[in-house]
C-alpha cells in the first residue's frame, strides 16, 4: 500500500467499530452544530441554513429576471408596440441579462454546491463556514440592492457585456453604467469567496478513503468550476475597475485618442465571459452525472472520461474568448486558431452527452419529474451545442452576429445545459431538505410546459435571426415578416412562465424545510448525502470504498448513524471535522470550525453599503461603510485561529489526530494560496492590459522611469520578502525578545510600502500622469494593485501585532503568521516584477 | 503537486500550445513566421506530450487509485496529441 501523508490505510479495517457508543455523545453533538433561532438566523453559518438562503436567492432573482423577459417578449409580440419606451427597454434587457448570468446562474450553482457538497463528502460542514455567509449576505444585501436601480430608472442600459465606448462617460454620463461595474464587481467577489471555500472543501474535507478516483462525479465538477472561478473571474474585477477608473477618473484605458483601445475590454469581459458559460454549464453537468445514474439504477458509464471532459472543458474554455470577436478585425491567423480551438470544445462535451446517454440505455430508466427534466435538457443543449459549432466557423459568425440566432443559441445552452438540470436537481434533491417531495403529477406538468415553452419560444428565434433582425431593438417596423416569428416566440415564453408558475405551486405545497426530518433516499441515489443527516451532517463519518458507497454496502447508513466510523461525537467539545490530503483522502488533523457569528453578516452587509454607496456618489458614507466591513471581519477572523487544549485527540477506533496543524498541510494556507491565484491573475490581466496598448498603440508610448530607481525599488522588496520570511522562522525560537516576528512582519511591511511609494514617486518624478494616455493609465493601475497588497500587509501588522499582545501567535508555527507572510512575500514579487516590466518595456 | 501535474500533464501541454499560437497569431499576424514558428510550437509540444506519454505508460500501478490516475493521465495526453494538431492546422493548411 502507498500512502500520501504516512497514515496507514490499514487502520481503516478497525471500520466499522463494534462498541456501543455512550448515549449522551449524539445529544452533544446536537447541542454543539444546533442553530440559533428566531433572527438570530442570520447569524447562522451552516451550510443547511446557509446552502438553502441561497438557492431560495438565486432562484428569485431567476423569478425576477424572467418577469423581466415576459415583458421584453410582450414588447417585441407586434411591431410599434409602445409597452416599454426604448430606454426602459434597454434597461430591461441589460438587467435580464445581468441578473440571470451574474444573480441566478452562477449563485445558483455555487449555492447548490454549499447545500450538497459537505453531505456528498461526509464532512461536517465546509471548511470555512463563515466565509459562506459572508459570501451569501453580500450577495443578497447587493444583488437586491442592484436589481432594485430598476425601479428608480437607473438600472444599467448599456447590456450585459457592458462595451466601451457605449459605457463610456461621453455616451453613458448617468450612473446607470455604475451600478453596474460596481455592482457586479462587488457581486464576483462573493462568489470568488464561495469558490475558495469550494475548492478547499473539495480537497480537503472528503470522507477518510475518498480517493480522487472514488470522488463523486459532481464534486470533480465543483472542483473545475471553483478553479474556473479563481482563473477567469478576476479579468472581469479588473476590467470593471478600470472602466470606472475611466469614467470617474478619466484614466483612458479604452479611449483609443489617447492610447488606449476598445477591444481591450472585450479581450478582458470575454476572458471571463466565455469561460462562464462552462462555469455556469460544468456543476449543471455534475449533477446531471450524478442524477443519471440513479435515475437509470446503474453506475455512470465512463465516469473516467467524463471527469477528463471536466478537466479538458477547464483548460478549453480560456482558450476560445476571442471567438466572441470574430467580426472585430483580428488578424486572419488569430480568427483562425480560435475557430479550430471553439469546435474543440464541442469534444469533451459530446463526452458528456455520450455519456448520459449511454448511462440511460444501459440502465432500467423511470420516467419520473427528475428523468425529464434531465432529458429535456439534454435534448435542449444538443441543439444548442450543434448551432454552437455553427457559430463557430468564421463566415457564418459573420452572418449572424448580433441576431437573434445568436439569442436563440445561447437560450438552448443555457437553459439546456443549465436551467433543466437545476429543475431536475430541486426535484431530485429536495427530498434531502424537505419533509416531504415534490409531487411528481404536478412535475411533469412543470416540465411539459416549460419544455415546449422553451421551444417554442427560442427555436423560432433562428428564423428571426436569418431573417436580419438583430438582437437588443425595442422593436421594429411591420412588413419585415418578424410579426410571426416574434407573436409565437412571445406565446412560447408564457407557456414557458406557465412551467415555472406550476413549479411555484408544487413548492408551496410540498416543500417543508428541514434539517433533520428530511423525506429521504426517493430516488435510491448511491452517494454519501443520502446517508441520515443533522445539522451536524452525519452522525459519523464514513471509510469509503466505492464510488456509490450506499449501493454497496446496505449496512452502511445504520453503522454510519450508530456512529461507528470516524468522529462519533465531538472529540473536543466544538465544531469540528476531519482535514484529509488531497489525493488518497487520508486523515491528516481534526479542524476546530467556528460558529454561528453576527459579524460576517455585518461584515457583508457593509461591505454591500461600500460598494453601492460609492454608486450613488455618497463617497463619505461609502467610506465609513468600507471601515466598518473591515472592522467587522477583523473581529470574525479574532475567533478564528485558536489552538485547543488538546494537541491530539482521538477520532474513533483508537485513531489519532493533531487538532492544530500549520504550513502547507493546513487548509488555511491553501484557502491563501487559492486567493493569491485570485490576486495574481489580476495582476496578469492587468500586465497584458500594459503590453496590449503597447502593441497596439505605440505611438503614445512615452520614455519610462529611470531604470536607476531601480536601485532603490527592488532592494526595498527584497527586504519585505526576506524580512517576512525571517519572522516565520524567529517565531521557532524561544529566546527572541526584539525581533520579535510581530516586528519584523512590521518591517516587513513597512519595506513593501516604501518599495511601492518610491516605484509610484519615480513614475510621477517621469512627468507622466494617469489621465494622459494609455501607458499611464495600465502603470498607474498596476501600481494602485501594488498599494493597495502593500496597504492590506500594514493592516495583516497591526492584526498580528494585536494577536501578538494576547498570546495568540503560538509557537512554533502558527497559521496567522504563516497566511500573513505569504500575502507578504507575493506582494513584493509583485512589486518587483511591475517595476521592471513597467520600465523595461518601451525602453528597450 | 506532482500527482496533479502527471493527471493534467496532457491538458497542461495541450493549454501552452494554444497560448503560444495566439501569442505568435497577435505578434506576428498572418505571415510565412508566425506560420514557421507555429509549426515549431507544435512540434515542440507534441515531443513534450510524447515524453510524458511515455512516463504515464511506464507509471506504477500500486492501488487503484494509481491505474486510475494513470488512464485519465494517457487519455488526456490523447486528447492534447489529437487537438494540438487540430488547432496548428489553420496556421499550416491555409
Amino acid at each position: 500500500m502507498t500512502s500520501e501523508t504516512g497514515f496507514d490505510p490499514a487502520l481503516y479495517d478497525r471500520f466499522p467499530t463494534q462498541q456501543e457508543r455512550p448515549p449522551e455523545e449524539l445529544e452533544e453533538l446536537k447541542r454543539i452544530w444546533c442553530a440559533p433561532k428566531g433572527w438570530r438566523l442570520l447569524t447562522a453559518v451552516n451550510n443547511n441554513y446557509v446552502g438553502f438562503f441561497y438557492v431560495a436567492t438565486a432562484f428569485l432573482f431567476f423569478l425576477l429576471a424572467g418577469i423581466l423577459a415576459l415583458v421584453m417578449r410582450v414588447q417585441l409580440s407586434l411591431p410599434l408596440q409602445g409597452i416599454l419606451p426604448q430606454e426602459t427597454y434597454n434597461q430591461f434587457f441589460t438587467m435580464h441579462g445581468t441578473v440571470m448570468m451574474f444573480l441566478f446562474a452562477v449563485p445558483m450553482v455555487e449555492a447548490i454546491g454549499v447545500l450538497l457538497l459537505p453531505q456528498m463528502l461526509a464532512a461536517r460542514d465546509l471548511p470555512f463556514p463563515r466565509l459562506s455567509a459572508y459570501a451569501f449576505w453580500a450577495y443578497f444585501v447587493g444583488g437586491l440592492c442592484f436589481f432594485a436601480s430598476i425601479f428608480v430608472g437607473l438600472a444599467p442600459d448599456g447590456g450585459w457585456f457592458m462595451y466601451p465606448p457605449y459605457t463610456s462617460t461621453a455616451y453613458s454620463p448617468g450612473i446607470n453604467a455604475d451600478f453596474w461595474l460596481l455592482g457586479i464587481g462587488f457581486i464576483e467577489i462573493s462568489a470568488i469567496a464561495g469558490a475558495i471555500e469550494i475548492i478547499v472543501g473539495v480537497l480537503r474535507t472528503r470522507a477518510p478513503g475518498m480517493t480522487l478516483d472514488k470522488m463523486p462525479i459532481y464534486a470533480w465538477a465543483m472542483l473545475v468550476f471553483g478553479v474556473m472561478i479563481i482563473v477567469g473571474f478576476p479579468s472581469v474585477i479588473l476590467g470593471t475597475l478600470l472602466l470606472e477608473l475611466e469614467r470617474a477618473f478619466n484614466w483612458p484605458f479604452f479611449d483609443p485618442t489617447r492610447g488606449g483601445d476598445a477591444l481591450l475590454w472585450q479581450h478582458l469581459f470575454w476572458f471571463f465571459g466565455h469561460p462562464e458559460v462552462y462555469i455556469i454549464f460544468l456543476p449543471a453537468s455534475g449533477l446531471v452525472s450524478m442524477m443519471v445514474a440513479s435515475l437509470a439504477r446503474t453506475p455512470l458509464v465512463g465516469h473516467s472520461l467524463i471527469v477528463l471532459a471536466f478537466l479538458a472543458t477547464g483548460f478549453i474554455s480560456f482558450g476560445v474568448w476571442s471567438h466572441h470577436m470574430f467580426t472585430t478585425g483580428m488578424p486572419n491567423l488569430s480568427v483562425g486558431f480560435f475557430s479550430a480551438a471553439s469546435m474543440a470544445v464541442s469534444v469533451p462535451a459530446g463526452i458528456q452527452v455520450f455519456s448520459w446517454i449511454a448511462t440511460l440505455a444501459a440502465g432500467k430508466l423511470r420516467f419520473n419529474a427528475p428523468t425529464l427534466f434531465v432529458l429535456g435538457g439534454l435534448i435542449t443543449f444538443v441543439i444548442g451545442g450543434l448551432t454552437g459549432v455553427m457559430v463557430a466557423m468564421v463566415p457564418f459568425d459573420w452572418q449572424v452576429h448580433d441576431s437573434y440566432f445568436i439569442v436563440a443559441h445561447l437560450h438552448y445552452v443555457l437553459i439546456g445545459g443549465m436551467v433543466f438540470p437545476v429543475f431536475a436537481a430541486f426535484y431530485y434533491w429536495t427530498p434531502m431538505t424537505s419533509s416531504r417531495p415534490l409531487s411528481e403529477r404536478l412535475g411533469k406538468w412543470a416540465f411539459w410546459l416549460m419544455f415546449m415553452g422553451m421551444q417554442v419560444t427560442f427555436w423560432p428565434m433562428h428564423i428571426a435571426g436569418f431573417m436580419g433582425m438583430p438582437r437588443r431593438v425595442y422593436t421594429y417596423l411591420p412588413g419585415r415578416d418578424w410579426e410571426i416569428v416574434n407573436l409565437i416566440s412571445t406565446f412560447g415564453a408564457f407557456l414557458l412562465a406557465a412551467g415555472v408558475l406550476v413549479f411555484l405551486v408544487d413548492l408551496a405545497r410540498n416543500f417543508r424545510f428541514t434539517t433533520d426530518n428530511d423525506a429521504g433516499n426517493v430516488y435510491g441515489g448511491g452517494s454519501l448525502e443520502w446517508l441520515p443527516t443533522g445539522l451536524y451532517s452525519t452522525r459519523s463519518i464514513p471509510v469509503v470504498k466505492s464510488r456509490e458507497p450506499l449501493w454497496n454496502d446496505p449496512q452502511l447508513a445504520e453503522d454510519v448513524e450508530e456512529g461507528r466510523y470516524f468522529l462519533p461525537g465531538s472529540a473536543t467539545g466544538l465544531r469540528e471535522t476531519i482535514i484529509t490530503s488531497p489525493i488518497r483522502a487520508e486523515p491528516q488533523y481534526l479542524q476546530i470550525m467556528p460558529g454561528p457569528s453576527v459579524w460576517p453578516f455585518l461584515g457583508a452587509v457593509f461591505t454591500a453599503g461600500f460598494f453601492l454607496l460609492l454608486t450613488v456618489q455618497a463617497y463619505f458614507v461609502s467610506f465609513a461603510s468600507a471601515v466598518l466591513a473591515v472592522a467587522c471581519i477583523l473581529r470574525w477572523l479574532w475567533d478564528t485561529d485558536r489552538p485547543v487544549h488538546d494537541e491530539t485527540v482521538d477520532v474513533g477506533a483508537g485513531i489519532h489526530l493533531p487538532t492544530y496543524v500549520a504550513g502547507p498541510r493546513s487548509h488555511g494556507w491553501w484557502a491563501m494560496i487559492i486567493l493569491l491565484v485570485v490576486v495574481g491573475m489580476m495582476f496578469i490581466m492587468a500586465l497584458f492590459s500594459f503590453l496590449y496598448l503597447y502593441g497596439v498603440q505605440p505611438r503614445f508610448w512615452a520614455a519610462p522611469a529611470g531604470l536607476a530607481d531601480l536601485v532603490a525599488i527592488l532592494p526595498a522588496y527584497g527586504l519585505a520578502a526576506g524580512l517576512a520570511w525571517l519572522s516565520r522562522f524567529m517565531l521557532a525560537r524561544e529566546k527572541t525578545e526584539r525581533w520579535t516576528p510581530g516586528v519584523l512582519y512590521l518591517c516587513a511591511a513597512a519595506a513593501l510600502a516604501a518599495g511601492t511609494g518610491i516605484d509610484l514617486w519615480s513614475w510621477h518624478a517621469s512627468g507622466l500622469r494617469p489621465d494622459a494616455s494609455g501607458q499611464g493609465a495600465t502603470v498607474y493601475a498596476l501600481l494602485s494593485l501594488g498599494a493597495v497588497l502593500a496597504g492590506i500587509a500594514l493592516l495583516m501588522a497591526v492584526y498580528l501585532a494585536a494577536r501578538n499582545s494576547r498570546g495568540m501567535i503560538v509557537r512554533p508555527r502558527n497559521n496567522s503568521l504563516d497566511l500573513c507572510v505569504l500575502w507578504l512575500v507575493y506582494a513584493a514579487g509583485q512589486g518587483a516584477i511591475t517595476a521592471l516590466v513597467t520600465r523595461l518595456v518601451g525602453a528597450i | 503537486m506532482r500527482g496533479w501535474s502527471f493527471l493534467l500533464g496532457g491538458l497542461i501541454v495541450w493549454a501552452v500550445h494554444f497560448f503560444a499560437l495566439y501569442a505568435i497569431g497577435s505578434i506576428f499576424l498572418t505571415t510565412p513566421i508566425a506560420r514557421g514558428l507555429t509549426l515549431v510550437a507544435t512540434i515542440v509540444c507534441l515531443g513534450w506530450g510524447a515524453w510524458l506519454l511515455r512516463r504515464a505508460w511506464r507509471a506504477a500501478r500500486l492501488t487503484p487509485l494509481d491505474e486510475w490516475m494513470r488512464t485519465v493521465a494517457l487519455c488526456g495526453l490523447g486528447i492534447a496529441g489529437v487537438a494540438i494538431v487540430w488547432q496548428a492546422l489553420p496556421a499550416l493548411l491555409a
